[in-house]
């Protein structure tokens, strides 16, 4: 339909989602919901000016409405007739996440009792919030092309947390696990949410929100900074994730998320860090949130290394950018839903390990901080000056932890930053971490991805906010 | 009958007994560009429908698009499924029962007509109105909300919005500026594109200076931005009852600035207009601040219950999907001062930091109500009473309550500062502010230059 109404490129996306979502707060069902949504979405090119068009109905007449709408709109944007794609071979096939447990066969009662019992476990001295939360979702999407790509996902994830805070005194603290922002969560089965044990975390977790309280804030110094694997890989996401996305590069992001510091020809030259940086970014990843067999324009997937020893190597491509910076065939284009457009996006992006133990870093440093689970961030339009806050932290004298510390954070350049990094901890310590709240696009759109990292170090950062 | 309704109607007819719909419909256009070309022109059509059923006691919440008859059907299917899932909520406040709804404007029919040609056509006049290249997008939608409950609430209204958002930027430089209103043809897609261009033109060389507290001049865009951030932890009654709002021990105490006083006010025709909340509850116009007095928060019937201080409902429930963040304000209102311009705020600031927009802020520590964050798109040294060289991005990390206890001024003229960004099911918010002289803006790092 689309190419009868001129296109000389089309896709179409049909997406039937499911999802679930149970929060408790201080022993109330604060929410209990489970939710579908279904949809087809349709992006065509027409005399190189895209359009894209959705309906909710998946029948024929739904998907035909759609591609004509789309090229309607793109012919009404108009464009400059010079958007090429890079050539990719049409491919079919399938892919199924791997589940032991199908989320979806737990019933609600089952999951509501889970975080009853995690959060009657948070309760303790000074806290007066405790939340637990949980959730499942399963994707079914198929992609077609006009190029004759038919391939099909079947995608499943599941995860949890708990939160409490504590309050006293005029002090009001926040404790997190496995992460803050709604927990962390993989693709898999309900044995991800089982593998959590937020029940067991939750006593530690309320002890530290109360400890916080009568911690110390943390100074403001030019200090070594050691990173737990929750923030190390929050680091990852924001100072480089977002700004090797090509289309941030090229600037079609700048009116929302930003830009980026990144120019094309910084490929293969540009030093992003010290020589024990390297990144890769691999939709292969099991469990990982950003893992499938072909992404929203039929790409295969293939792991990929973004910096090398501190070098920058790649970036995160779809077929227009990969075509303009001559560099890959794309593989990074990924949708929210049905009824929005592909954009850009991370896969799974790690800090690759090094090697020995936390431990291991720790006993090398004389005095130092150790930050621990995300807090606050932020970070300017070009990905380069940052700051972070985390929940906790403790400092560091000679090679072991110390006094707790609260209101931590620290700032930085993300090239100078990374320059700065010394140490990153073994394979042993090394942790997958899904978030799904990484926002980008007009009309926004929120995409779920995740992280590996280790615990990492760093020398000579500003921690605390300078007066 | 609106869309909505007769779907909200549906899917309370497909359930048997104590129940709540709410419908959400969205027909919109947004032709995002880059570079000035057209790049992410998105059509959006679709009807969400949200049902909550009540057993005993105990609540469920299920929602679909699937409006046909088997969908609406095995909705209530698993919205039963749910209520039958969750221990019964002592605080539960029961549906909200029928209620006189205010009378208020947001919907423009000629706005609601438009289609890809005119989206299309907005980000064409914002393109060809600037020399400077063009990041952003025209929008056009028409939302519907319906509310009907098995108590016989039944609550509909159609709103309206357009938006233009315009960043200008070349090498070394950019600009800003945006314009929202229920009635498209209030907005002038041109206009937005040479402010923003012509900002951007005064952003060239720009220096840094060193992180210490200044006086600042915060252009509405970025008073909004910081404020509607405040607004999260502070000014919704979850916050204040979980002690994490600034608010928590201080209501009725002098918390800011006099001349600052601040409500929300959904019934504004200046706003973005809104009748009744996700529960079909009425808004009200609640005052937050008056005079620099902390005078309350938005409630909505399940924090009023959980209170048990004689709090009512100010008709700010939010969606289901929202529940655990309780309710917020969406649509702050900032009272005007005596300024005649910004001009004039800069003069009597002398000597500081203008300030036209802010970039992903951050809560550092909500009780105390510190942000960080970057400026962004038109930053400015003041000297002598006037705007002087342009300055790169900074980096601030403020407590909001400390900006607002000093302040130098307020502009007569208020902007509607849309703050929706358009995720999920389009509800149109925003706030109407002045621009915001204050003596204690506090700078703590220097980032990097304007522009692409």
């Amino acid at each position: 339909m689309a190419l009868g109404a001129g296109a000389e490129y089309a896709d179409a996306r049909a997406v039937v989602r499911r999802s679930q979502f149970v929060t408790t707060k201080n022993g109330r069902v604060e929410q209990l919901a489970d939710a579908e949504s279904e949809g087809i979405g349709v992006r065509v090119l027409v005399d190189g000016a895209w359009g894209f068009a959705c309906d909710r109905r998946l029948s024929t007449e739904g998907a035909r409405e759609a591609a004509l709408r789309a090229c309607a709109f793109a012919k009404a944007a108009g464009g400059r007739g010079r958007r090429a794609l890079a050539p990719v071979e049409a491919h079919s096939g399938s892919y199924r996440t791997s589940v032991d447990r199908d989320p979806f066969a737990i019933s609600l009662a089952e999951k509501v009792e889970l975080c009853l019992r995690a959060d009657e476990a948070l309760a303790g001295p000074d806290v007066i919030v405790r939340q637990a939360m949980v959730r499942a979702q399963r994707d079914h999407k198929v992609l077609l092309s006009s190029e004759g790509t038919d391939v099909e996902h079947e995608l499943v994830e599941c995860g949890g947390g708990i939160d409490c805070a504590a309050s006293g005194d005029g002090v009001y603290q926040l404790r997190s696990y496995p992460s803050a922002h709604v927990g962390t969560s993989e693709q898999g089965g309900w044995e991800v949410v089982e593998r959590l044990g937020l029940e067991r975390e939750a006593p530690r977790v309320a002890e530290q929100a109360s400890a916080l309280l009568r911690a110390d804030v943390c100074p403001a110094k030019l200090t070594t900074l050691v990173l737990d694997s929750d923030q190390a890989g929050l680091q990852v996401h924001e100072s480089v994730g977002h700004p090797t996305e090509l289309d941030r590069v090229y600037g079609t992001e700048a009116s929302y998320a930003g830009t980026s510091f990144l120019k094309p020809d910084d490929l293969g030259s540009l030093r992003y860090g010290s020589e024990h940086m390297n990144v890769t970014a691999d939709p292969t990843t099991p469990g990982g949130l950003g893992t499938f067999a072909f992404d929203d324009e039929g790409v295969p997937a293939k792991r990929q290394p973004i910096v090398e020893a501190g070098l920058l190597t790649g970036f995160l491509t779809s077929r227009e950018t990969a075509a303009r910076i001559g560099a890959g065939a794309g593989g990074s284009m990924r949708a929210d839903s049905w009824n929005r457009m592909p954009l850009v996006r991370m896969t799974n992006l790690h800090l690759e390990p090094g090697e020995g133990r936390f431990e291991d870093l720790l006993a090398d440093v004389d005095d130092g901080v150790y930050m621990e689970t995300n807090k606050s961030w932020s970070i300017d339009d070009k990905r380069l000056n940052f700051q972070f806050g985390t929940q906790i932290a403790w400092e560091i004298k000679r090679g072991k932890l110390g006094r707790m510390l609260r209101d931590a954070t620290y700032t930085g350049i993300t090239p100078e930053f990374w320059g700065k990094l010394d140490a990153v901890a073994g394979p042993d310590a090394w942790r997958l971490n899904g978030l799904t709240n990484c926002g980008k696009g007009q009309p926004g759109q929120s995409a779920h991805v995740s992280h590996g990292a280790a615990p990492a170090r760093f020398r000579d950062v500003q921690i605390g906010v300078k007066a | 009958m609106t869309r909505a309704l007769e779907v909200g109607r549906a899917a309370l007819a497909a359930t048997e007994g104590e129940a709540e719909v709410v419908a959400h419909a969205e027909t919109s256009g947004l032709a995002r560009f880059a570079s000035s070309e057209v790049h992410q022109p998105t059509l959006i059509d679709n009807v969400v429908v949200t049902l909550r059923v009540v057993r005993d006691g105990r609540t469920g919440v299920a929602s679909t698009n699937r409006v046909d008859e088997d969908g609406l059907a095995e909705l209530a299917q698993r919205a039963s499924e749910a209520a039958k899932s969750a221990p019964a909520d002592p605080d539960f406040p029961g549906l909200a029962e029928p209620a006189a709804l205010p009378r208020v404007k947001g919907y423009d029919a000629p706005t609601a007509e438009l289609g890809p040609e005119d989206q299309a056509r907005g980000a064409a006049e914002a393109i060809a109105a600037s020399d400077v290249p063009v990041y952003g997008f025209f929008t056009s939608g028409l939302s519907e909300l319906a509310v009907v409950s098995s108590t016989g609430l039944e609550a509909d209204q159609q709103m309206t919005d357009a938006m233009t958002l315009v960043v200008a930027a070349d090498n070394g430089c950019s600009g800003y500026a945006e314009a929202t209103s229920w009635r498209a043809g209030a907005i002038d897609p041109a206009a937005v594109a040479r402010e923003a261009s012509e900002k951007a033109a005064q952003t060239n060389g720009a220096k840094e200076i060193e992180p210490s507290t200044y006086a600042a001049v915060l252009e509405p865009y970025a008073f909004a931005d910081l404020l509607q951030y405040f607004s999260y932890d502070s000014f919704g009654a979850l916050g204040l009852l979980e002690e994490r709002s600034y608010f928590a021990g201080r209501l009725g105490e002098r918390v800011f600035d006099e001349r600052i006083s601040i409500a929300d006010d959904s019934l504004d025709p200046r706003g973005l207009p809104k009748a009744f909340d996700f529960e079909g509850s009425p808004k009200r116009r609640v005052e937050l601040v008056v005079d620099g007095v902390a005078r309350g928060v938005v409630w909505d019937r399940t924090t009023a219950k959980r209170a048990g201080n004689g709090a009512s409902t100010t008709g700010h429930a939010p969606p289901q999907g929202l529940a655990d963040e309780g309710p917020l304000p969406s649509a702050l209102s900032v009272a005007a001062g005596d300024a005649e311009s910004t001009q004039e705020l800069v003069e009597r600031v002398g000597d500081g930091l203008y300030i036209t927009r802010l970039h992903y802020l951050g809560v550092v520590q909500p009780r105390e109500g510190v942000i960080t964050g970057m400026t962004r798109d038109g930053t400015f040294r003041i000297r002598d009473g006037k705007i002087a060289e342009p300055l790169v991005n900074l980096r601030f990390t403020v407590s909001v309550p400390e900006l607002l206890q000093e302040v130098h001024g307020l502009t007569r003229e208020v902007s509607l500062v849309n703050a929706s960004n358009f995720y999920g099911e389009r509800y149109p918010y925003g706030a109407l502010v002045p621009a915001l002289a204050t003596a204690r803006f506090n700078i703590t790092g220097v980032g990097s230059a304007p522009g692409i």
